[in-house]
């Protein structure tokens, strides 16, 4: 069923506040990945936003909750923001943020703030990870679900298609991929991941190892939140088409920004724009 | 050793239901009482370690032990990443079983060898590293390290190693005396504990006495027992089926060359960086590396001459 209008304009403008307080607290710690972020601003909106996972910001460790494993720990400013803004954590906590003797690094890491489920940075980790959670929650009989967000250069990683198979194997219809497609990685060859080393038809690929796949546009609400929302007795894969940058003009769609941190100037330009 | 292993593990299995025994594609005689008894919670993860490693975790995560078993180079050194991050970096409850340790696949080659893993899993913070020496040890001690929980690491022989000659029960984290003698420490670990029981008989013949310590916990290590002897002994020697470089001989080194008690004579018998060029059975390989008890005892007799 479509979100309402009202329920759209709302995450778009949480959007927004999440990629506002990524940009201020990137630009702040001299930190990176901001691109990296925003790619997966809207994703990670729809998920606790849009009313996809169960989870309590006040027993954050509560039985049978849903889970995000943040496979692309990159972009972890993404998933500080929203957490913050659910509730998890008071907001002023970010200002820390790459202040030497901090636990808020700028890859996720398991327990330094609540809600956040796992250590990730090194990629290719994640799936199996989310695997495991997923074949724990089935034999203790519970109903939650699994989420990991990766990264589509990420799927180059020969761990993640064993952790494919196993989870095709296994029919862990409770575990849930989310590719944040936006074909870009490496941020200074200026080539497309298509270009580096080419995992299309990512689809096919996923359906021979028994997944069932949606392809989404990965800035779009409704669609998004649909797809997330879908439930099969296979695992599931979202192929989430999106733009690196998403919401700064001169970011968007660019390379660079996978490590570059804004200069004062880009800055003030970006925070206008996400104002 | 591989079965008293996968007993432990069953055993501990039938009364604990957070226990999943996850098996790297390796035979270990139980198969069928797994799959009756453990039911889910036994998986073949076929040949996918760094799936398997990062699965153990994602159930540790969720409130389960896990032992996660195969091949040692397979399930050590393929997966690394997985078990420094996943498991000893979220410091969670998985325990990593090894078969193999050493030279026990001798005729398979470099591929299946393990003589590097230690160095490696040592330097990981929150690992434990247990080998034991024969199968009453490997029981005894793999039911200490379900107990405790991991990290753990746990590394064993191929097969049906022989028991040792002295019986003593295994502590986690102390070393078992297995000989007493006033000259001379050898401290080993493994299933080479043998090979340094038999050096002591040889050189007890030439009339030194040799003390044989059993330091099956190499991580962390019974500072306490290394100490005593160091300044006690007229040397002291270690002797390991791995590499010299990072294993027991290197543990003992650091102890004691961190200490005021620093032993007169020290050396370190393990693979001297090399791989064999040749292959053979585990007894030829200890040979050809200079870590069988003959050459042990003819080095060591040198050493305390010169």
């Amino acid at each position: 069923m479509p979100a309402a209008p009202e329920k759209i304009l709302e995450l778009k403008s949480q959007a927004k506040l999440t990629r506002r307080k990524i940009v201020e607290i990137i630009y702040r710690a001299k930190s990176s990945h901001v691109g990296s972020a925003l790619s997966a601003a809207d994703i990670i909106t729809s998920l606790y936003f849009g009313g996809v996972m169960r989870v309590d910001p006040h027993h954050p460790k509560k039985e049978g909750r849903d889970k995000l494993v943040l496979s692309k720990g990159h972009a972890v400013s993404a998933v500080y923001a929203t957490l913050g803004f659910f509730g998890f954590f008071p907001i002023e906590k970010l200002e820390e943020y790459g202040r030497d003797g901090t636990k808020l690094a700028s890859h996720v890491v398991l327990d330094v703030l609540p809600g956040l489920e796992t250590s990730n940075g090194s990629g290719g980790h994640g799936l199996p990870l989310g695997a495991g959670m997923a074949l724990a929650a089935k034999q203790k009989g519970e109903d939650s679900r699994i989420f990991v967000l990766s990264g589509d250069g990420e799927m180059e990683e020969g761990s993640v298609w064993e952790a494919l198979l196993f989870a095709g194997h296994h029919q862990l219809s409770n575990l849930t991929l989310i590719i944040d497609r936006n074909y870009l990685q490496d941020g200074m060859s200026g080539l497309r991941t298509n270009q580096i080393l080419d995992i299309d038809p990512l689809d096919e690929k996923l359906r021979a190892f028994r997944w069932e796949v949606e392809s989404v546009n990965g800035h779009d609400f409704d669609e998004l939140i649909s797809a997330l929302e879908n439930k099969s007795d296979k695992p599931r894969a979202i192929i989430a088409n999106t733009l690196k940058g998403k919401g700064v003009s001169f970011m968007e769609n660019r390379g660079e920004w996978h490590g570059k941190c804004p200069d004062a100037e880009q800055y003030e330009v970006a925070i206008k724009e996400l104002s | 050793m591989r079965f008293e292993a996968v007993r432990a593990i069953y055993e501990n299995g039938l009364k604990n239901n957070s226990l999943w025994f996850i098996n790297g594609d390796l035979g270990h005689m139980k198969t069928e009482e797994f799959r009756r008894d453990f039911g889910a919670r036994y998986i073949n993860g076929g040949m996918s370690e760094q799936n398997i490693i990062g699965v153990s975790a994602g159930l540790a995560l969720s409130g389960m032990q896990v032992v996660a078993y195969s091949i040692v180079p397979f399930i050590t050194l393929r997966c690394i990443e997985q078990i420094k991050i996943d498991i000893c970096d979220q410091n969670l409850n998985v325990i990593v079983l090894g078969v193999g340790g050493g030279f026990a696949y001798g005729s398979a080659g470099a591929t299946h060898y393990s003589i590097e893993e230690l160095a490696m899993l040592r330097a990981l913070p929150n690992m434990k590293i247990v080998c034991p020496a024969d199968p009453p040890e490997t029981y005894s001690l793999m039911k200490q390290v379900l107990e405790l929980g991991g990290p753990a690491y746990v590394r064993i022989g191929r097969g049906k190693e022989p028991n040792l000659p002295v019986q003593i029960p295994a502590a986690l984290g102390k070393a078992s005396v297995l000989r007493e003698g006033g000259d001379i420490t050898i401290v080993s670990q493994g299933t080479i504990v043998s090979e340094a029981l038999r050096a002591a008989e040889i050189l007890s013949a030439e009339g030194l006495e040799v003390e044989v310590a059993n330091m099956h916990t190499l991580k962390p290590i019974d500072r306490e027992f290394l100490l005593d002897r160091a300044g006690k002994r007229r040397g002291i020697f270690t002797l390991e089926e791995h590499s010299v470089i990072g294993g027991l001989g290197s543990a003992v080194a650091e102890v004691l060359m961190d200490s005021d008690n620093r032993p007169k004579k020290f050396h370190s018998f393990g693979v001297d960086d090399f791989w064999p060029e040749t292959v053979g059975s585990q007894q030829y390989l200890r040979d050809v590396c200079n870590i069988s008890a003959e050459k042990v005892a003819g080095s060591i007799s040198r050493i305390l001459a010169a």
